[in-house]
């Protein structure tokens, strides 16, 4: 267990050295960052400014365009090469310091405490929809196999999976909210209760099609397990059909399930920029949209590694969780 | 139908009269089972036995209601005067498992990989006879001490991959004793483990049934296993049975030359080294359209003419000795049919008859 968990950080450290090298050079090599610092004024001179003479007024202005210019290059590194910047940008990281908004000069680490709950209520609510929606779905479906019901299912996840996030979204927000008025159509945070419940229609829009596939998948899985000897053996000694499903069969039968679940933690945090658009949330992923139409670096890199981070310790808990499914996994 | 002289109740336990089961499949329908009838009396073993194919696996799952639900069943199955099949329709609790129960062929698959093995037991207990966690734990134990387990406190808490083979069918064992049934349907119960613990678990099982006065129907292919351990013994072949007697008749005064030919297929220990084994020649018969024959008759070294011309019937009344044969071995005409057929070097389905065909064991 003690290997396990130090294979894991390891992971996690070279995972994050990876990702946030990669988001680092890429925001470096494409655009200018000292533009988007000080605007305009990363286009002027300075040496020519300072070599010209010290009596022409007219260059006064310039000189003190250059002296903000030389404090923002002190400031952001950027009179050093690209990877010692980086590795500046790690040290920083390491002892907490996040880094200042390019836009505003608010510091990184306050954007991210500010959006993160809005962000993290919608990811969890939308894979409780999708777990709580899936999980009785795949087994009713699975339990009358190829019978009406399932194959209306097998319609209706594809379905599902085939509506971009946005269309599932409005359909929802038309449905819903505007002709049957059971959820608010916007963000509201004056209560938690309030928050939770205009976060019903984004969860949804979120967590369906991923009820959809973890439905296909569960059913997929269920069929083939409820095929196995231990199933007859389970009738054989008499057990009624729901309690050797849940008590016998899907347990062996979350696998894939549970894999999808934590590889799917990534495409949902790409579908929450869209469903936080949709629905007015503000959170990470209308930050993450704004910081990159700006280039605000600090704010992008800083929101990239947090999702790294979520991606790796997830699929680190689904790990733990496998040997939790199957006691063979522990013996390995 | 009065069975035997002493101890036999007058009404059978189970009673199986006229079962057929097809299965639809695209390459058309699957007779597994025509037919087959049969009464099985309190604490009586009745060894079912055949080749792979011979729908002997399919009557038990029939009995146990764990077919697929494409299967067609016809035909009456009554338990201590209960319609069976009418019991698994209406959903009824507390029959399966508790007055009926069934071991399966491979303890490898048949238990739960992801519970534990006490857990598995003590399920049983809880859900029919209402014991509380605790004690069904408790009781699993003792099952287990009950099957030979050793160690069984230890093993209550282990899982199934933690034990051997034959430990693992121990446990299956004690879980299908559970509720104490009064009928137990071991399907090849030893098949799947080694050759040195098959004798054990058979013995195991055989001493539980007679101890606890449970019936049982012990299915294999294996007439050895058969021997000594079944008061009646069925041969079953393409989906019916071909012939069924009490155990010493059918082992010394078999009349079906199938029955003849799985004893002989059986090596003997006083058979000389390096002594070659006497395989049944030819393939499993076809069960989807099968020919209005004898289903033995193209491996039959006693075939004649007649038996190409429509299934023979199963001779008597149910609980004598019955045969499906025309020209029986160890009889008069069987006899002359197979010097026929040695005179002519091939019977009359084709096969090449060499050497001696063998008249009686």
């Amino acid at each position: 267990m003690a290997r396990f968990l130090i294979r894991r950080l390891v992971l996690l450290v070279a995972v994050l050295f990876a990702v946030t090298f990669l988001g680092f050079s890429a925001m470096n090599f494409l655009g200018d960052p000292l533009f988007n610092v000080v605007g305009l004024m990363a286009e002027l001179d300075c040496e020519a400014i300072e070599a010209g003479s010290a009596e022409d007024p007219s260059l006064d202005r310039a000189r003190s365009d250059c002296e903000t210019v030389a404090e923002a290059r002190a400031t952001y590194h950027l009179d050093r090469p690209v990877p010692v910047r980086y590795l500046l940008w790690v040290g920083d990281m390491v002892t907490g310091d996040f880094g200042t908004s390019f836009q505003n000069d608010q510091p990184v680490a306050e954007i991210i405490r500010e959006k993160l709950p809005e962000t993290l209520i919608l990811l969890v609510m939308a894979q409780i929809v999708s777990l709580g929606v899936a999980i009785p779905w795949g087994v009713v479906a699975a339990y009358r196999a190829n019978r009406a019901f399932d194959r209306g299912s097998t319609v209706a996840s594809f379905g599902l999976l085939s509506v971009p996030n946005f269309a599932l979204g409005v359909v929802l927000l038309y449905l819903l909210s505007l002709r049957w008025q059971i959820f608010p159509s916007a963000y509201e945070s004056d209560s938690v209760v309030g928050l939770v419940f205009s976060m019903v229609l984004p969860a949804l829009t979120l967590g369906l099609p991923l009820a959809a596939s973890y439905q296909r998948l569960l059913r997929t899985d269920l069929i083939t397990t409820l095929q196995e000897d231990f199933v007859h053996m389970a009738r054989a000694k008499g057990l009624p059909p729901m309690r050797i499903m849940f008590r016998h069969a899907l347990r062996p039968s979350l696998f894939s399930v549970v894999t999808v679940f934590g590889v799917s933690t990534g495409a949902m945090i790409g579908g929450s920029l869209v469903v936080e658009q949709i629905f007015g949330i503000p959170g990470i992923g209308r930050e993450i949209v704004t910081a990159v139409v700006r280039d605000d670096f600090p704010v992008v890199l800083a929101i990239v590694m947090l999702v790294a981070c979520t991606f790796v310790i997830i699929n680190f808990m689904v790990d733990l969780f496998y040997s939790w499914l199957d006691p063979r996994v522990r013996a390995r | 139908m009065a069975p035997d002289q002493t101890t036999a109740a007058p009404v059978p336990l189970l009673s199986v009269r006229d079962l057929h089961v097809r299965f639809p499949t695209e390459r058309g329908t699957v007779n597994a089972v025509n037919g087959v009838s049969f009464d099985l009396y309190e604490g009586k073993t009745l060894a079912i036995v055949g080749e792979s194919g011979s729908g002997k696996s399919v009557t038990a799952k029939t009995l146990m209601n764990l077919l697929p639900r494409s299967a067609l069943v016809s035909g009456e199955v009554t338990y201590a005067g209960q319609d069976v099949r009418a019991l698994a329709a209406t959903g009824t609790k507390h029959f399966f498992g508790v007055q009926m129960t069934m071991v399966f062929q491979d303890p490898m698959t048949s238990l739960n990989p992801v519970k534990r093995v006490g857990e598995q037991i003590a399920e049983t207990l809880r859900y029919h006879l209402g014991r509380s966690r605790g004690e069904a734990l408790e009781e699993a134990e003792n099952l287990l001490e009950a099957v030979g387990m050793p160690e069984p406190a230890r093993r209550v808490s282990q899982y199934p991959h933690e034990l051997s083979g034959g430990l693992r069918q121990r446990v299956v064992i004690a879980m299908a004793l559970a509720c104490q049934p009064r009928l137990l349907i071991a399907d090849e119960p030893t098949t799947a483990v080694d050759v040195t613990v098959q004798k054990h678990l058979l013995d195991l099982l055989d001493e539980l049934r007679r101890d606890r006065g449970m019936a049982m129907i012990l299915i294999t292919h294996d007439l050895g296993v058969a021997h000594g351990r079944a008061d009646d013994v069925a041969v079953m072949y393409a989906g019916r049975i071909v012939e069924t007697a009490d155990a010493r008749t059918l082992f010394v005064d078999m009349r079906h030359p199938y029955t003849e030919a799985l004893l002989r297929s059986i090596p003997r220990i006083d058979d000389p080294v390096h002594h070659r084994l006497d395989p049944i020649p030819g393939r499993p018969p076809e069960l989807i359209s099968p020919p209005d024959a004898c289903a033995f008759a193209p491996r039959c070294l006693y075939a004649q003419a007649d038996c190409l011309d429509g299934v023979p019937e199963l001779s008597g009344l149910v609980g004598l000795h019955r045969f499906a044969c025309l020209h029986p071995t160890g009889t008069e005409r069987g006899e002359a049919a197979a010097t026929a057929n040695r005179a002519a070097g091939v019977t009359v389905a084709g096969l090449p008859v060499t050497g001696d065909p063998g008249g009686a064991g």
